[in-house]
C-alpha cells in the first residue's frame, strides 16, 4: 500500500509541478472569464444592479443577430466567412511561394526581400489603411469584395510568411531532390514529398490568416466603405453602446464562428496524422 | 515552344516565386508612403504638390496632438512590457507543467482567436459602474451604488485598454516562445539540471538567453499593435487625451481636407517611431544570424 | 560514490520500459549497460540522474535513497549522445557552468575550466564559440564540462555514436585515461559490444527492460548466460590486443590465453563456438594446411 502510494506520488511529480499547474489553471480561468461573461450577457434579458445573475433569459439577442438585423444577419456571416477563406488561401499561397524563394534559392535581393516581408508587422494597420484608401478608390477596387480581400491579405502576409519560412526551412529539399533522382517530375516530387512536410505550416498559416481577416475591423471599414459588410463591421457599432444583449450576442456568435473553423483545422491536422505530439518524453 | 535553358530557369525561379509577395508588399509600401507624403501636404490627386513641414510641426505643438503621442506611447510601452513578462512566465510554467494539448487550446488559442473589441466589450461588462465586478464588491459591502465605482471606460490611466491588450497579447507572446522553450527544456534544460543548475538558474542562464530573438520579435509586434490599433482605445479610451490612431481617424474623416494632412502627419510620426523599432529589430536579427553561423 | 539501482520498474505511457532492474556500481568503477537500442538503456541513466522518476524501486547513492532529490541536487553529470553544449556560451563558459552553479568565484572557475580543457586536449579552444568546433571537439568539451563540477558520478549516454570510427577510438582511450586520472564512478550506455568489452570493469546486459546478465567483460564473453548475450558477441569480428603471461589483454578486457606466446595477438570470435586467442607472431607454418590452397 505504502509502496503504491509512493509510486502514485512519483507519477504525479512526473506530470508536473504543483506551482506551475496552479499558475496555468489561474490563467485558464482569466481566459475563460470574459468569454463566459459575454455568453451570459448574450442570453440575458433583464439584469438589474446589483444582481450577480440575470433575472430573465431570452434568445432575443441571438435571434436579432442571425435573422432580423436588416434581415441579413446570416448573409453577412456567410460573406465574412467567404472573405476570410479567400484571404487565407491567397495569403498562404503567396507566403508559401515567398518562403520557397527565400529558403531554397540564393539570389540577389533575398535578404532585403525577407526583411521587407516582415515590415508590415512593424507598421500599424491603421496607418496603412488611411494611406492606401485613396489608392484603392482610384484603382476602382475600394468598396469591392476584391479590394477588401487584397487589403486583408497584405496585413496577414507577415504572419503567414513567418510560419511558412519555419516549415519550409525545416522541410528542406532533401526529400524532393531524392524523389527527382528517382525519376519524379518537379511538380510530382513537390506534391509527394515536400507538400506533406509543409502541411502543418500550411494549415496553421491558413487558420492564422483566416482569424486575422475575420476579425479585421478598421481596414474593412475604410476599404469596404460600408458597401462590403462583414461581421466585424456590423457588430462594432453595437459594442460602443446601446443594447448590451445584442452586442454580446454578436460577440458570442463571432467567437463560435471562429472557434468552429479553428476546430475544423485542428481536426484536419489530426486526420492527416500531422498533429505534433507533445506527449511526455515523446 | 521556346525552350528556356535549365540554368536560366533556375536563376529566374526565385524571382518568379517572390513576385506575388512583392506585389502585395508594393501595395503596402505605396499606401504607407503615400500617407506619409500627404502629411507633408503633397496630394497629387488634388493638385497639391508643394512640400511643407507645417502639419508635422503642428502635430508636436498642438497640445491635443502632442499629448496623444505621449499617451499612445505610454499605453503601448506598458502593454508590451507587461505582456512580455506575463507571456514569458506563462510559457515557462506551461513548459514546466507539461500542459496538455487541451490546455494550450484554451489559454493560447482562444485569446489569439478572440477579437480585441470583444475583449473590450467583456471589460465593459465587468468593470463599468454597473458591471459585474462592482456588483461583486457591493455584495462584499465595499461599494454601495453604481456611481461610487470608478468606471473603466474613459479612465485616463487607460488600465482598461492595457487590460484588454494583456489578455490578448500575453498568450500571443507565449505562443511565440512556448515551442522554443519546450525544445530547450527537453535537451539543454536536462543537461543544465544534471550539471547542478536548479530550474530558476536554468531559466535565467540558458532558456532566457536562447529565447531572446523570439522575445524581441514578440515585443515589437505587440508594441506596434498596441501603438497603432484603433478599436480598443476607441471603445475604452478617455475623451482626452485620445490615442493617436483614434485622433488620426477623427482628423481623417473631417470633411476639411487640411485635417487629413494632420491625420497623415500623425500617421507619419507613428511610422517614424515604428521604423526606429524596425531598425533595432533588423540589427538584432543580423546579430542573431551572425551568432548562428 | 557507490551507486545502487534497487528493483527499479518504470512504465511510460502504458509501456514497460524498465522491469525490476537491480545492479550496483562500486565507487570508482566503470560499468557499461549494454543492449540493443530500445532496451531501456538511456532511460536507466535518466532515472539515475533523476530526470525521470521511477514507478517502483529505489536509487541509492552510498546507501542513501535519493528518490526525492531533484536532478540538480544529485550531482550526476550526463554526457549526452547529442552533446547538448549551451550555444549561448563560449567553450570555457560551458565547461565552467557546473562550477558557476556551485557558486565558485569567476577566476577559480576559469582556472578549473582551463585545466579541464587541457585534460581533454583542447587547451586553446576556451574562447571559441561552440558551433565553431567539430563534432569530436564538441564531445570532448562536453566531457570536460561534465568533469568540471567534480560530480559524484558521470553518466555517459552512447557518447561516441555520433563520431566516426577513428575519433571513436581516440575518445575511448581519452575517457579511459580520464577515468583513471579522476577515478569517478562511471556508468556508460552503449550498444557496441567491443566498446563495452574493452572499456568496462563490469557489464550489465539488458534486453526489453530486463536485466539479462551482469559480470566482467570476460564473464559475458566466455560464459554468456543465454543465446541473446552469446549472439550479441557472436559476430565474427576479431579484437586485436596482446598476450602477456598467458593472459590476453586489450583495454580492460582480460581473457585467459593458455599456451599462447607473449606478444601481439588477436581474440577471434566465431558464431557458435567459444572465442579463442590466436598469436599474431605464430610462425606461418603453424597455419592449418587447408589455408594453403587459397
Amino acid at each position: 500500500m505504502a509502496a503504491s502510494n509512493a509510486a502514485a506520488t512519483r507519477r504525479k511529480k512526473r506530470n508536473g509541478k504543483p506551482f506551475s499547474k496552479l499558475f496555468v489553471a489561474i490563467h485558464v480561468l482569466i481566459v475563460l472569464l470574459p468569454i463566459s461573461v459575454i455568453a451570459v450577457w448574450a442570453c440575458a434579458d433583464r439584469w438589474q444592479w446589483p444582481l450577480l445573475l440575470p433575472e430573465e433569459f431570452s434568445m432575443r439577442g441571438i435571434e436579432e443577430v442571425l435573422f432580423s438585423s436588416n434581415g441579413q444577419g446570416l448573409a453577412v456571416m456567410g460573406q465574412s466567412i467567404a472573405i476570410a477563406f479567400a484571404v487565407a488561401v491567397l495569403t498562404t499561397i503567396v507566403a508559401a511561394m515567398a518562403a520557397r524563394a527565400i529558403c531554397n534559392y540564393t539570389w540577389v535581393g533575398r535578404n532585403a526581400y525577407s526583411f521587407l516581408l516582415v515590415v508590415p508587422f512593424l507598421i500599424p494597420t491603421t496607418v496603412f489603411a488611411m494611406g492606401v484608401q485613396v489608392l484603392f478608390i482610384h484603382a476602382g477596387i475600394a468598396r469591392t469584395v476584391f479590394g477588401v480581400i487584397l487589403a486583408h491579405s497584405i496585413c496577414a502576409l507577415p504572419y503567414a510568411v513567418t510560419i511558412m519560412i519555419d516549415v519550409t526551412r525545416a522541410a528542406g529539399t532533401r526529400l524532393e531532390d531524392a524523389a527527382r533522382t528517382l525519376g519524379a517530375g518537379p511538380l510530382r516530387s513537390f506534391v509527394s514529398t515536400t507538400l506533406p512536410a509543409l502541411m502543418p505550416g500550411i494549415l496553421s498559416s491558413i487558420s492564422m490568416s483566416y482569424i486575422l481577416s475575420f476579425s479585421q475591423y478598421f481596414l474593412t471599414l475604410l476599404i469596404g466603405g460600408g458597401a462590403v459588410r462583414t461581421f466585424a463591421t456590423v457588430m462594432f457599432p453595437y459594442l460602443s453602446g446601446g443594447d448590451r444583449t445584442i452586442a454580446a450576442a454578436y460577440g458570442i456568435s463571432f467567437i463560435l464562428a471562429t472557434f468552429v473553423v479553428f476546430l475544423i483545422f485542428e481536426w484536419l491536422l489530426r486526420r492527416f496524422g500531422l498533429g505534433k505530439r507533445t506527449d511526455l518524453y515523446g | 515552344m521556346l525552350k528556356i535553358p535549365r540554368k536560366t530557369r533556375r536563376a529566374i525561379a526565385p524571382y518568379a516565386l517572390a513576385l506575388p509577395g512583392a506585389v502585395l508588399l508594393f501595395i503596402f509600401f505605396y499606401g504607407v508612403i503615400n500617407g506619409v507624403f500627404q502629411g507633408f501636404g503633397i496630394m497629387p490627386f488634388l493638385g497639391r504638390i508643394e512640400f511643407t513641414l507645417d502639419y508635422y510641426i503642428e502635430a508636436f505643438t498642438r497640445s491635443d496632438l502632442s499629448s496623444s503621442i505621449v499617451y499612445s506611447l505610454y499605453l503601448s510601452a506598458v502593454s508590451a512590457v507587461l505582456a512580455i513578462i506575463g507571456g514569458v512566465a506563462i510559457s515557462a510554467v506551461m513548459t514546466r507543467a507539461r500542459t496538455s494539448r487541451l490546455t494550450r487550446l484554451v489559454n493560447i488559442q482562444i485569446p489569439i482567436m478572440t477579437m480585441h473589441s470583444l475583449v473590450a466589450l467583456a471589460v465593459i461588462c465587468l468593470f463599468t459602474g454597473s458591471g459585474l465586478f462592482p456588483r461583486l464588491l457591493y455584495h462584499l459591502g465595499i461599494v454601495s451604488d453604481p456611481n461610487t465605482f470608478v468606471s473603466v471606460v474613459g479612465a485616463s490611466s487607460g488600465w482598461g485598454i492595457i487590460l484588454v491588450y494583456l489578455w490578448k497579447e500575453i498568450p500571443f507572446v507565449a505562443f511565440c516562445t512556448v515551442t522554443i522553450m519546450a525544445n530547450i527544456s527537453d535537451s539543454l534544460g536536462e543537461a543544465a539540471a544534471t550539471l547542478g543548475a536548479n530550474p530558476l538558474k536554468t531559466f535565467f542562464t540558458v532558456t532566457l538567453p536562447l529565447c531572446k530573438g523570439a522575445i524581441v520579435k514578440a515585443f515589437l509586434i505587440v508594441f506596434t499593435f498596441a501603438f497603432g490599433s484603433y478599436e480598443v482605445p476607441f471603445l475604452l479610451g478617455p475623451t482626452l487625451p485620445k490615442a493617436m490612431p483614434v485622433l488620426a481617424y477623427i482628423e481623417f474623416q473631417d470633411p476639411d481636407i487640411i485635417n487629413r494632412c494632420y491625420a497623415m502627419a500623425l500617421n507619419g510620426i507613428m511610422v517614424l517611431i515604428c521604423s526606429l523599432f524596425a531598425l533595432v529589430y533588423f540589427i538584432v536579427l543580423q546579430r542573431e544570424r551572425k551568432g548562428r553561423m | 560514490m557507490h551507486l545502487t539501482f534497487d528493483h527499479i520498474s518504470l512504465a511510460l505511457s502504458g509501456k514497460t520500459i524498465l522491469d525490476d532492474i537491480s545492479f550496483e556500481v562500486a565507487d570508482g568503477e566503470f560499468v557499461s549497460i549494454l543492449g540493443e537500442s530500445g532496451a531501456g538503456k538511456s532511460t536507466t541513466l535518466k532515472v539515475v540522474a533523476g530526470l525521470i522518476p521511477q514507478d517502483e524501486g529505489s536509487v541509492l547513492f552510498d546507501g542513501q535513497p535519493v528518490d526525492d532529490l531533484p536532478t540538480h541536487k544529485r550531482s550526476c553529470a550526463i554526457v549526452f549522445q547529442d552533446i547538448r553544449l549551451f550555444p549561448n556560451m563560449n567553450v570555457q563558459d560551458n565547461v565552467a557552468f557546473p562550477l558557476k552553479m556551485q557558486g565558485v568565484a569567476k577566476a577559480e572557475r576559469l582556472r578549473v575550466a582551463q585545466e579541464m580543457l587541457e585534460a581533454v586536449k583542447l587547451p586553446d579552444m576556451g574562447t571559441r564559440r561552440v558551433h565553431e568546433l567539430s563534432g569530436g571537439q564538441q564531445q570532448r568539451v562536453a566531457l570536460a564540462r561534465a568533469l568540471a563540477g567534480h560530480p559524484r558520478a558521470i553518466l555517459l549516454d552512447e557518447p561516441f555514436s555520433g563520431l566516426d570510427e577513428q575519433l571513436r577510438e581516440e575518445m575511448r582511450s581519452l575517457v579511459l585515461s580520464l577515468h583513471e586520472r579522476f577515478g569517478m564512478t562511471s556508468l556508460m550506455v552503449t550498444h557496441d559490444p567491443d566498446e563495452a568489452l574493452t572499456m568496462s570493469d563490469r557489464i550489465v546486459y539488458v534486453s526489453e527492460g530486463k536485466l539479462i546478465q551482469e559480470g566482467t567483460p570476460a564473464d559475458l564473453l566466455l560464459r554468456p548466460r543465454n543465446q541473446l548475450v552469446a549472439s550479441c558477441f557472436g559476430d565474427t569480428s576479431a579484437i586485436e590486443g596482446a598476450v602477456a603471461e598467458e593472459v590476453f589483454r586489450v583495454g580492460k578486457l582480460e581473457v585467459p590465453a593458455p599456451e599462447v606466446a607473449d606478444g601481439p595477438a588477436v581474440l577471434v570470435r566465431v558464431q557458435g563456438s567459444v572465442p579463442f586467442v590466436h598469436s599474431l607472431e605464430a610462425p606461418a607454418a603453424a597455419l592449418p594446411a587447408s589455408e594453403e590452397g587459397r
